[in-house]
């Protein structure tokens, strides 16, 4: 073989292992390919334990942030990850990554507030609280806080706020979220307003002093103040608008200001001096700068963060998970106990039932108790890279309450018995399942195990490879010729409200109603939760209903949620992976002196 | 001279045109939409068709194509982005940042990377085949084949790995891997890539070691070798004069495939090091199936491959004279 056939093999390879680990959600996935730690007998759900968000008061939306413990200001902090952020402009970010880049530059109307480890209040950012609701939580009013600049010196004004919601509906924006244009408009917002570059206005978004902005929405919205806090309806200045250009030339409104920006390699920023902490009850800004360089594969960054050699020892990652290469190291050496950093995924994973082709819920509940969770555990590195998962909500999900009906943490094993039970009783003991799966080498291991699970129980399955690139695409056709296949969903705001009205919404062709659960009553209690004005009360209700839906229904198998493993360098303090974002978040960093 | 040049040079334009051609309508035939990529976490329908539209990918994709080559001699004009000077080679979907610019930036550090490290091949290489050949059976031939034998056997991803790990961060020998641009710091700049130079030469070596090895063994034993010792010329002579002549031919060939294709992108000497060149743009475009950075890596590529085709051709003549009299 030659060595250009070689490099080219390899090139594949390396394709391959990129898109696969792309293929598990943007924050570069878990440990999971060819993780090979030995269990450990810390018990990770019990460390872990689901953070506690909830809304604060105007006293809590009062700057400066609560300093980290052994806080130092100053200094110039190191990041290292892959890749750079696709956007420079807030209204156009919806990924995890670059929302927790921007922390840095703009700001929002609201925001969370970290109170204590595991412990978040949403409060207002640029707003003086997290917003007034009246109307039944159809109109929110925000007051713009005193003393809160563009780097330009200039006032931020409700002009900006107006203009910057505004501007999301214009056609060149298409990557950001959709929420609040679509309460205010309707879900096929960009029809009805085409943004306010030709001078025309949303009549419904009020400004009735340079201080004051008021949403009135079409219908009830209890969560406006977590939608507010997305990334994605950042502050843009009137005045400094450039439509596409602001993608490369963003005003900063947060802590710091790109100084430096090579495309791809690094990028420099220091202090803002237009931002005052006073304002700012979430971002510390400890640093007085920051270097980030992209580029590093995850071996790469775990090596050069494990030598910490000269400076590294003030370098840290914002995403890059520890290399599977290195996790047994890195989990097992008692000198680097105090620079790892792991936190569970707040997102979820599914196997879904395709309920147009696997009609009995027997047969759904059967495959279910059968479930080999302990198997595909093992497959994915076992207990210290994955936690069981056993409700349809991710724990970090307000509310969230913990149930197991099919007994995935009682027989992780599987409950075979049960289920030949349930297979006898249902309309086809000896079903057949088409299970789709994303041909990774993990993924090709998990076929194994559920094959011969299911097997114990009579029930086989015609495992069907999928190429990795075009997965989402035909596993999301309505009419995917599959009975059962893995999605993921991770929540916009840390409520059920971005949940199961988007894993139980309409079913159409690359949407995210991967069961095809088309029930009247779930949808009509959707549609109930969402319009309660209290959001403990709809809560309490989207729990109730989680544990409904699998009780009665059954339309997936919650898959495991992957633990990020992270390292940092020794005098990088203030370090903490965000429950919320499932990245360091740059608010709590800062350099140690030694 | 000329018209060999002003041949070759016409068919390396078709050449470049044909591989724009099948590169440009095999993006298409590839399954997936990269329209979805950049249409947010949820994508409507009429979401869709806008991005599509913005991306210029609602037009036919005969349309695409000519509006993509008219924009490398004449420029293009972008409703967002104002005009493209020529050679405009579009702009990235995804950073929306001209390709060429990207290409202009990129090229430096693969171009440092693929200057030092063949310079340090070709001289090991064919110094060691050399010494190989007029060593035949003792032990220094011996060295030379496995090692050459060991240096063909291995990966870059493998044994960069490897050197990163223990002479970098273990053994602190190396620095880290960098890329500092010459007119900066042209000291930084060699320390930065010294270890991806001896990595990718540890590989490359072994090629020029066994091709240099077995031809100038042929060499050694041709009748004008033989008739050169016969006159009296001394073994330096005979060695550099006559049987090193005859044996660069394939050398010169190999070498300019090797050094184009680097050029081209050394995406795992690029990747495995962290540097920024031309092979790490090239699969960054692959995975965001971003079209036109895409046809600029690929061109970039297929034109380097082709220019030191042409190089060598010219290179031969140079050597042996036969080749300008046929």
């Amino acid at each position: 073989m030659s060595t250009r056939t070689r490099s080219a093999l390899a090139v594949l390879a390396i394709c391959t292992l990129t898109l696969s680990a792309c293929a598990k959600g943007n924050a570069g996935g878990g440990n999971t390919a060819g993780g090979t730690a030995a269990p450990s007998p810390t018990n990770l759900t019990e460390l872990f334990a689901p953070p506690k968000i909830s809304i604060g008061t105007a006293d809590d939306s009062k700057g400066p942030a609560i300093p980290p413990e052994g806080v130092v200001k100053g200094g110039t902090v190191t990041m290292i990850d892959r890749d750079d952020y696709p956007h420079l402009d807030p209204g156009r970010v919806y990924d995890n990554v670059t929302a927790n880049f921007h922390l840095m530059i703009s700001r929002v109307l609201t925001g969370y507030k970290r109170i204590a480890k595991g412990e978040y209040k949403v409060v207002g950012d640029l707003a003086t609280d997290a917003g007034t609701a009246s109307d039944g939580g159809k109109t929110w009013t925000f007051t713009l806080k005193d003393g809160v600049k563009w780097q330009t010196g200039e006032p931020i004004t409700s002009a900006d706020v107006k203009w910057s919601v505004e501007r999301l509906f214009a056609s060149y924006i298409t990557e950001g979220p959709a929420y609040v244009q679509q309460w205010l408009t309707s879900e096929d917002y960009k029809k009805d307003y085409q943004g306010p570059y030709d001078g025309k206005e949303l009549s419904n978004i009020e400004t009735p002093d340079d201080k004051t902005v008021v949403f009135k929405f079409k219908e009830p919205h209890a969560d406006a103040s977590y939608a507010f806090a997305m990334t994605g309806y950042s502050i843009v200045p009137k005045a400094k608008d450039t439509k596409e250009k602001y993608d490369k030339e963003p005003v900063a409104s947060g802590p710091y200001i790109i100084a430096k920006h090579v495309l791809d390699k690094s990028m420099d920023l220091e202090r803002n001096p237009n931002w005052d902490p006073a304002t700012d009850p979430i971002r510390g800004a400890w640093p007085d700068k920051w270097h980030l360089e992209f580029g590093y594969q995850s071996l790469q960054a775990t090596d050069r963060l494990l030598a910490q050699a000269g400076d590294d020892k003030k370098t840290f990652t914002f995403y890059t998970r520890v290399a599977p290469e290195r996790t047994r190291q890195v989990l097992q050496d008692p000198a680097l106990k105090d620079r790892i950093l792991r936190q569970p995924s707040p997102f979820g994973g599914y196997y879904y039932f395709n309920m147009d082709r696997v009609k009995d819920v027997k047969i759904r509940q059967a495959i279910a108790y059968a479930w080999p969770t302990q198997q595909i555990q093992t497959v994915n590195g076992g207990p210290d890279v994955t936690v069981i998962s056993t409700t349809i909500l991710n724990p970090s999900v307000a509310g969230w309450q913990d149930y197991d009906v099919f007994g995935f943490k009682q027989h992780p094993q599987g409950d075979i018995a049960k289920a030949k039970e349930l297979l006898a009783q249902s309309s086809n003991p000896h079903p057949t399942i088409v299970y789709g799966y994303n041909n990774t080498p993990t993924q090709q291991r998990e076929v194994v195990a559920i094959k011969n699970q299911m097997q114990k129980i009579g029930v086989n399955i015609v495992a069907k490879p999928m190429d990795t690139n075009t997965w989402y695409d035909q596993t999301g056709k309505v009419d995917n010729g599959l009975d059962m296949y893995w999605g993921g969903w991770g929540a916009d705001w840390p409520t059920a409200n971005t949940v199961f009205p988007v894993l139980f919404g309409p079913v159409t062709d690359g949407g995210y109603n991967q069961s095809h659960l088309r029930d009247p009553a779930i949808t009509a209690e959707i549609k109930r939760i969402q319009a309660l004005p209290d959001a403990d009360q709809a809560n309490q209700a989207w729990a109730a209903l989680d544990k409904k839906i699998m009780e009665t229904i059954t339309p997936l198998v919650p898959a495991l949620n992957d633990v990020g493993l992270q390292i940092r360098g020794s005098l990088v303090g203030g370090a903490e992976v965000d429950p919320i974002s499932w990245v360091i978040s740059p608010n709590t960093i800062f350099v140690k002196n030694s | 001279m000329l018209r060999f040049l002003t041949r070759r040079t016409l068919g390396a334009t078709v050449t470049l045109l044909i591989i724009a051609v099948v590169t440009f309508f095999l993006f298409f035939a590839v399954p997936g939409d990269p329209a979805r990529l950049f249409c947010g976490k949820i994508c409507t329908p009429e979401s869709l068709i806008q991005v599509r539209h913005n991306l210029g990918l609602d037009q036919p994709i005969f349309v695409q194509f000519v509006q993509w080559l008219s924009g490398i001699f004449v420029g293009r004009d972008y409703p967002a982005y104002g005009h493209c000077p020529a050679p405009c080679l579009g702009y990235s979907f995804v950073n929306k940042e001209p390709v060429f610019d990207a290409i202009i930036d990129r090229m430096p550090v693969t171009i440092s990377l693929t200057i030092g490290a063949a310079i340090i091949f070709l001289l090991f290489g064919v110094s060691m085949g050399v010494i190989a050949a007029l060593r035949q059976g003792k032990p220094l031939d011996k060295i030379a084949s496995v090692s050459s034998l060991i240096g063909a056997s291995v990966q870059i991803y493998f044994i960069g790995t490897l050197a990163v790990y223990f002479l970098v961060f273990q053994w602190h020998i190396l620095e880290r891997p960098q890329y500092v641009p010459f007119t900066e710091n042209p000291l930084e700049w060699a320390s930065g890539l010294l270890l991806p130079w001896i990595v990718l030469a540890v590989i490359f070596t072994a090629n020029y070691t066994r091709m240099t090895r077995s031809t100038m063994v042929e060499q050694l034993s041709e009748d004008f070798v033989r008739t050169a010792r016969a006159k009296g010329m001394s073994q330096r002579t005979v060695v550099l004069r006559f049987a090193l002549r005859g044996t660069l031919i394939p050398i010169v060939t190999i070498f300019g495939l090797d050094v184009s294709t680097l050029i081209g992108g050394a995406i795992i000497t690029e990747t495995t090091f962290s540097l920024q060149g031309i092979g790490r743009l090239s699969i960054k475009a692959v995975v965001d199936s971003d079209l036109p950075m895409l046809m600029a890596t690929v061109l970039v590529a297929a034109g380097a491959i082709v220019v030191f085709n042409v190089i060598v051709d010219a290179l031969y003549a140079v050597i042996d004279p036969r080749v300008r009299l046929s």
